[in-house]
């Protein structure tokens, strides 16, 4: 069943189309990525779900509700700008928070009490939050996104400006709320974040989605089309070759896309004669190159059209 | 609307601030910088200038010098028998303040007589001279003709006009300096929270973008509930202040009168018990003004209709831009509509019921300040009363509205200052 339900969405600022037709579901228990350069479209189009702007056209569902001031509360949302009020006291901002997001006091103490207890962080309680060090905002942060207890998670580019430990933190959390049957969806401009955790993916480029479904489905459509040695010797040899694209590269290892000049098989029949090879292994093209490929067949295809 | 939200909202606006420090002090200090502010011209005015510029008077005729020493000895001095020229070094050396000489012909013809001075002493000094010159060149002249004694007493006559205002209930002794003064002084009150609470709305909008919290209010309530919540949390806090001082001064008015009596009282031969106040009140330099529950009403309902049609646009304008400094140049167009009632007070006191001041009393933005100023004046008809406070609280139902289409959009931009296009654009936004 769709959790979060996107119908062809478009949002116009002045003369920027900053999402133009976008469609796409998110199903239960999943986390799904929304990725793609900055200014793509994927803030806009999380505001939209949020009800905090209201799409020009096209229609989002929440649980088969149309998003509006109800499906408010079925959300936690951590945006990519965070911010507390800096002279409330912690204790106080998150009830303030909870309860706008509809709760009852006793069960939004009983909520607050057990994050609290969870990130260590109960002392800070009749703290004001400006005393906090900027790593303890972060964690007061996510324990505002997460205590009115909903069932759908969205956060916009979660990890940007977290310290190590947070950034460990939050991907517990996130874990932890997948295991619990939640749904989670998180946008992101780093792709190995998305490989490590997400189930399914979209693809925003210039306000459009190029692409999206499930991950693994999506690697496998592309083919073992990439190759990763590991070798000893001189890697200038790599570079006699027209047509090969690196993805990766140091002096002992690298990833790359052959092109339509040579077949693997030939290149490693070269290689033998000229390097020690310690690996060689045909892979599915990491999501960094499928998002390269993607974004540049569908700029073509604006210029094209 | 979640009228659950907007209380949750409200509350949070109310109580942090009447909480904070700056609160209590506001609420003490606010009315005692604007009494010294008052009392300090006036006290300066009344003090005497703490030196006493000596002027020669080298006195030709030989009787009006005496009656100047009458008048002020620390003042008037003869002068030695030297030449013009001599008493020139004596003012430049600064043996002397000034000097004047007076001939027989100042006596005979209506000639001007000539201060010859160092050039301090103001103002102040040059009228006291001149009226005291007048004064004394007078009465020689009316002593040379004899006229007598009864045109000499006719000519000294001042009488004052004391005014008794007629109501239905009878007379009243009527002071309308007094009335002026505390009509100003509130005019002057409501003047400074149009500032004060336009400027705690702004800050906090600009403060909830900057914080990047309005991003999570947002994700759980409507912008028109947070924007509403705060102008009515702000505005609460305003009559809480407006209540607590109306309440002290009307309590320090109360207890002023029969204090001041009393240490007039003391001072007074008489200290008989009863007659003591009475008599001692009517020797009071001025009346004690008592300010009736109308004025106060007045006070307190259009400082509240005032601050929300303000506050409407301080939140549109905070919501625009990113940081105070950048506000300057959108302020202007709501400062101006503040500052000019102050520019008209002295017209709308001089004649409360004129045209201008009906007029000017009745347009939304300058009524918050003019209109108690007529109200402690004069009586003010009801329908005017009236329509002022309807077209206040329209002008704020349609300035609301707008403000929130401005703010809704406003709070998410970041990065530019807005332009008055670009709001305009805003408020056309779906």
């Amino acid at each position: 069943m769709s959790v979060i339900q996107v119908k062809g969405i478009s949002k116009v600022f002045g003369d920027t189309k900053a999402v133009d037709d976008v469609s796409f579901d998110v199903s239960a228990g999943k986390i799904y990525g929304i990725l793609g350069p900055n200014g793509a479209g994927k803030t806009t189009t999380i505001r939209m779900i949020n009800h905090i702007m209201i799409p020009d056209s096209g229609e989002i569902f929440i649980l088969g509700q149309k998003a509006g001031p109800k499906t408010q509360p079925l959300i936690g949302y951590m945006p990519e700008e965070r911010g507390l009020y800096k002279k409330m006291k912690v204790g106080e901002h998150l009830m303030y928070l909870a309860r706008l997001k509809g709760m009852k006091e006793p069960e939004a103490k009983k909520s607050l009490n057990y994050w609290l207890e969870r990130f260590e962080a109960s002392d800070w309680k009749k703290k004001e939050v400006g005393e906090l060090s900027k790593g303890m905002q972060q964690k007061i942060q996510f324990i505002a996104t997460v205590a009115h207890d909903p069932d759908i998670y969205i956060f916009d580019e979660p990890f940007s400006g977290l310290d190590p430990i947070n950034s460990e933190l939050l991907k517990e959390v996130i874990l932890e709320l997948k295991a619990r049957g939640k749904t989670i969806l998180f946008s992101t401009h780093r792709m190995e974040q998305v490989e490590q955790m997400c189930d399914d993916i979209c693809l925003y480029n210039h306000g459009r989605k190029v692409l999206d479904g499930n991950l693994n489905t999506i690697k496998r459509s592309f083919g073992r089309n990439t190759v990763i040695v590991e070798f000893e010797g001189d890697g200038s040899f790599f570079d006699q070759f027209e047509g090969i694209r690196f993805n990766n590269r140091s002096n002992r290892f690298v990833e790359m896309i052959l092109g339509d000049y040579m077949t693997p098989q030939a290149l490693l029949a070269q290689a033998i004669d000229h390097l020690e090879i310690i690996k060689y292994e045909l892979v599915y093209p990491s999501l960094h190159e499928i998002f390269i490929q993607t974004v540049k067949e569908s700029s073509n295809k604006r210029v094209n059209a | 609307m979640s009228y659950d939200k907007l209380f949750l909202i409200f509350k949070r606006e109310y109580l942090t601030r009447i909480r904070t420090k700056s609160f209590i002090i506001s609420t003490i200090l606010a009315p005692v910088a604007i009494i010294l502010l008052i009392a300090i011209p006036i006290i300066l005015q009344v003090s005497d200038s703490e030196k006493t510029q000596v002027i020669g008077i080298k006195d030709e005729v030989g009787t009006v010098l005496p009656r100047l020493i009458e008048l002020n000895s620390e003042r008037y001095v003869p002068t030695p028998p030297v030449t013009m020229d001599s008493l020139r070094s004596l003012v430049l050396s600064g043996n002397l303040d000034g000097f004047i000489e007076i001939t027989e012909e100042h006596l005979a013809t209506n000639k001007d007589v000539e201060l010859l001075y160092t050039g301090s002493g103001g103002m102040g000094l040059i009228s006291e001279i001149r009226s005291d010159i007048r004064m004394v060149l007078q009465n020689e002249r009316l002593d040379r003709a004899e006229v007598g004694a009864v045109v000499q007493e006719i000519l000294a006559m001042r009488p004052q006009l004391l005014t008794r205002k007629l109501t239905a209930e009878g007379e009243e002794t009527q002071d309308t300096l007094a009335l002026f003064m505390i009509g100003y002084i509130m005019c002057f009150i409501i003047y400074g929270a149009m500032f004060g609470y336009g400027a705690i709305i702004m800050r906090s909008v600009i403060e909830e973008k900057t914080n990047r919290i309005i991003e999570v209010i947002t994700s759980s309530v409507k912008p028109f509930e947070l924007l509403m919540g705060k102008v009515l949390g702000v505005g609460a806090l305003g009559l809480t202040q407006f209540i607590i001082w109306s309440i002290s001064a009307s309590a320090l008015l109360a207890i002023a009168a029969p204090v001041t009596a009393l240490i007039i009282g003391d001072d007074a031969a008489s200290v008989d018990a009863g007659g003591a106040t009475t008599q001692a009140a009517s020797e009071m330099p001025f009346e004690i003004p008592t300010i009736g529950p109308e004025l106060w009403i007045t006070f307190i309902l259009f400082f509240l209709l005032g601050y929300l049609i303000y506050s409407a646009l301080f939140a549109s304008v905070g919501s625009a831009v990113d940081s105070e400094s950048d506000s300057q140049q959108l302020m202007m167009p709501i400062m101006v509509p503040i500052i000019l009632p102050m520019l008209f007070l002295g017209k709308v006191a001089q004649d409360p019921d004129s045209t201008f001041s009906v007029v000017t009393s009745l347009i939304p933005f300058f009524a918050p300040m003019l209109m108690p100023v007529r109200v402690a004046m004069t009586d003010v008809p009801a329908w005017e009363y009236a329509l002022s406070v309807l077209l206040m609280v329209g002008t704020f139902i349609g300035l609301i509205w707008l403000s929130s289409r401005i703010y809704r959009v406003g709070i998410l931009m970041y990065g530019k200052k807005a332009s008055f296009k670009e709001m305009a654009k805003w408020v056309r936004y779906n």
